[in-house]
């Protein structure tokens, strides 16, 4: 596995240029009369900066290997993203129970009979949000 | 005299029947959030915040300050009867738990409940006599004093939560101003960061971070850990002897005080009370051998820390307008939603507002006090659920809170989008806590420091001119040199074994 120090290095200074190069497009001016790009190209200079500390640092001292486990980040990041898309387009009904169904294969173990049950609670939720507080998502 | 007309007043406006309520739920809502394992404050108040949008200002404000010490209460339960550690209850795991070994559960339970209230209690006279000075002192503050008092914060946060990697945090904070850059420039109405997509023109949503980073981040990081809790099946046995709580009363009157000084400072806050309240009890408490080992004493100090501060760090919110620490930051972004700057105006602009909770704040206490501690068996039983039942139900309450902002379902990809970012943060051992300050602050900030810029001509000595500025300037250089030493001296250690 890759060393956590670093990939952090890496990622912080991915973000710095994320940043840091689109603002040097903008106007950046003088420091008595800044344009747009003048603060976010500064703070990215010292993200960047704490980015090549830390690569420094991982060259010197030996740190915790990175773990990165994908299998549960996909399921959770799959249920939101089909919640959203069977809502737009069919029943948000439907939508939970998708949620709740592919959610749960992240758990430890799976029962078909509690997420049925999971299902009906949130029903009742979400209609009790659609009633009283006057949330515009109905179920049907 | 005139902290005594203005409670009144306060009490006036937090006891009427739809505030009293709304305080109620708040309370009790929040302990029973906060005692969920994985969800401590900051993840509870980023759940809960966008309920209280469709509710009067008054009413969502007291609201929410229910939930944050009311899911404060729940984390040191939770802490204590099955020493399921939060960020914010590190300190009550140790003797609490001890206890709880010791068969003596209700004790501990019933000395952090008293310990809290008493705590709470002298947080609020305190607030009530400072706040108002402070906000006299924050008319003196210029653009500059406001750069060095929020990136003083940041320093500060970013130590506070990672445990003394402070550039893990500090790179946080700074992650965050930058995406609080994101959509139009006030002063310029350029487009920054949008890439011409519209639904970015209006920046991120903080829902949507908030609930990336606390909600779905941590939601994945459990379901990675596959800790199992037991649920606690043991008796509890509340009332004490009279001997018991007399030892109680002295503890929690010292760490009353360590907490109301440690909750006003940038960086403050509970996590820092609890720390310094314990240490003050092993230092002067009568029974000092004993803590560690499951002391009253270790249970109370810190309790009544923790309430302390969680009150008196919305001193700083409120009398000068900067958050001290991520919960705070949330509930400037609460404020600011209802339409009302936090800062000096504020006491003067809405006194009923401030006054009702503050009162709202006592008002709470007692609800934890006679609801929360007598039910707190009952309260337990929420531990029954099993986690696989639990997070696809936060997931989905994810789900609606993030679309309740705008009514519109395409938000819910951002929050998709932070989830990931913030799980490859936890990953990365990235604390989220000091992003969100960074991400609400960051537009003061910049503000801030173009107009300092710009009254000064360009020139970077305004910073270190002005006394406020320059005082602030010295204690952040001071620190980070502290930083530098103690971090060559520890290699120096480490390659000297």
């Amino acid at each position: 596995m890759k060393d956590q120090q670093l990939v952090r290095g890496l990622v912080l200074i991915a973000i710095a240029l994320g940043f840091g190069i689109p603002s040097s497009t903008y106007q950046v001016g003088t420091f008595s009369r800044a344009g747009p790009g003048l603060f976010p190209l500064l703070i990215s200079g010292v993200v960047g900066s704490i980015g090549l500390v830390m690569l420094i640092r991982s060259r010197l001292e030996k740190s915790p290997p990175l773990t990165f486990k994908v299998k549960n980040i996909l399921i959770v990041l799959a249920a939101l993203v089909g919640f959203v898309v069977i809502a737009e387009h069919f029943k948000v009904a439907l939508a939970v129970v998708y949620l709740v169904f592919v959610a749960s294969l992240a758990g430890s173990d799976y029962s078909i009979r509690r997420n049925l049950k999971i299902c009906v609670v949130l029903f009742a939720f979400a209609y009790a949000f659609h009633a009283f507080l006057g949330l515009s998502l109905s179920l049907f | 005299m005139e902290v005594l007309h203005n409670l009144a007043f306060g009490f006036e406006h937090a006891l009427t029947l739809q505030n009293l309520m709304y305080c109620a739920i708040g309370c009790v809502v929040g302990t029973l959030v906060g005692l969920l394992p994985g969800l401590g404050p900051l993840s509870t108040i980023s759940l809960l915040l966008p309920l209280t949008y469709s509710i009067p200002t008054g009413g969502a404000l007291i609201m929410l300050a229910g939930i944050y010490y009311g899911a404060q209460y729940g984390d040191s339960v939770s802490a204590i009867t099955m020493k399921i550690p939060h960020a914010s209850s590190i300190v009550a795991c140790i003797d609490g738990y001890q206890m709880t070994l010791n068969g003596r559960t209700g004790l501990a339970l019933f000395s952090a409940g008293v310990s809290s209230f008493i705590g709470g209690t002298v947080a609020i006279v305190v607030l009530s006599t400072l706040a108002p000075l402070l906000g006299e002192l924050a008319f003196l503050f210029g653009p500059a004093d406001y750069c060095a008092l929020m990136l003083l914060g940041f320093l500060c946060v970013s130590f506070v939560t990672t445990g003394g990697h402070m550039l893990n945090g500090l790179a946080m904070a700074l992650i965050g101003v930058l995406l609080g850059t994101i959509g139009t420039d006030v002063n310029s109405g350029a487009q920054r960061f949008t890439f011409d997509q519209p639904f970015l023109a209006d920046g991120v949503g903080l829902i949507s971070v908030a609930l990336g980073c606390f909600g779905i981040a941590e939601i994945v990081k459990n379901l990675d850990n596959r800790s199992q809790f037991t649920p606690f099946s043991g008796k509890i046995h509340l009332l004490p002897t009279w001997a018991e709580f007399k030892r109680i009363i002295p503890s929690a009157l010292r760490g009353s005080t360590v907490g109301s000084l440690l909750g006003l400072l940038p960086g403050g806050g509970p996590t820092l009370a609890q720390f310094g309240a314990y240490a003050l009890e092993k230092r002067f408490s009568k029974h000092r051998e004993e803590i560690g080992k499951g002391a009253i004493e270790g249970v109370a100090g810190q309790a009544a820390a923790d309430e302390a501060a969680a009150r008196t760090s919305f001193i700083p919110l409120m009398s000068i307008g900067i958050p001290e620490n991520a919960v705070m930051a949330l509930m400037l972004a609460a404020f600011i939603v209802k339409g009302i700057q936090p800062g000096p105006n504020m006491i003067g602009q809405h006194p009923d507002l401030f006054w009702g909770l503050v009162a709202s704040m006592w008002i709470g206490n007692c609800f934890l006090l006679i609801l929360n501690v007598p039910m707190v068996r009952y309260l337990l039983s929420v531990f029954k659920i099993p986690y696989a039942a639990l997070f696809p139900s936060i997931l989905f309450f994810c789900c609606i809170g993030t679309f309740s902002v705008n009514n519109n379902l395409d938000d819910i990809y951002i929050t998709a989008v932070f989830g990931l970012l913030g799980y490859i943060f936890l990953r990365l051992d990235l604390e989220p806590a000091p992003l969100i300050l960074g991400f609400i602050l960051g537009p003061m900030l910049e503000e801030n420091f173009r107009r300092a810029l710009l009254l000064s001509r360009g020139n970077f000595a305004t910073f270190v001119s002005r006394p406020i500025s320059a005082t602030l300037v010295a204690l952040m250089a001071a620190f980070v040199i502290w930083q530098i030493v103690a971090y060559v001296r520890q290699t120096r250690v480490s390659v000297a074994a």
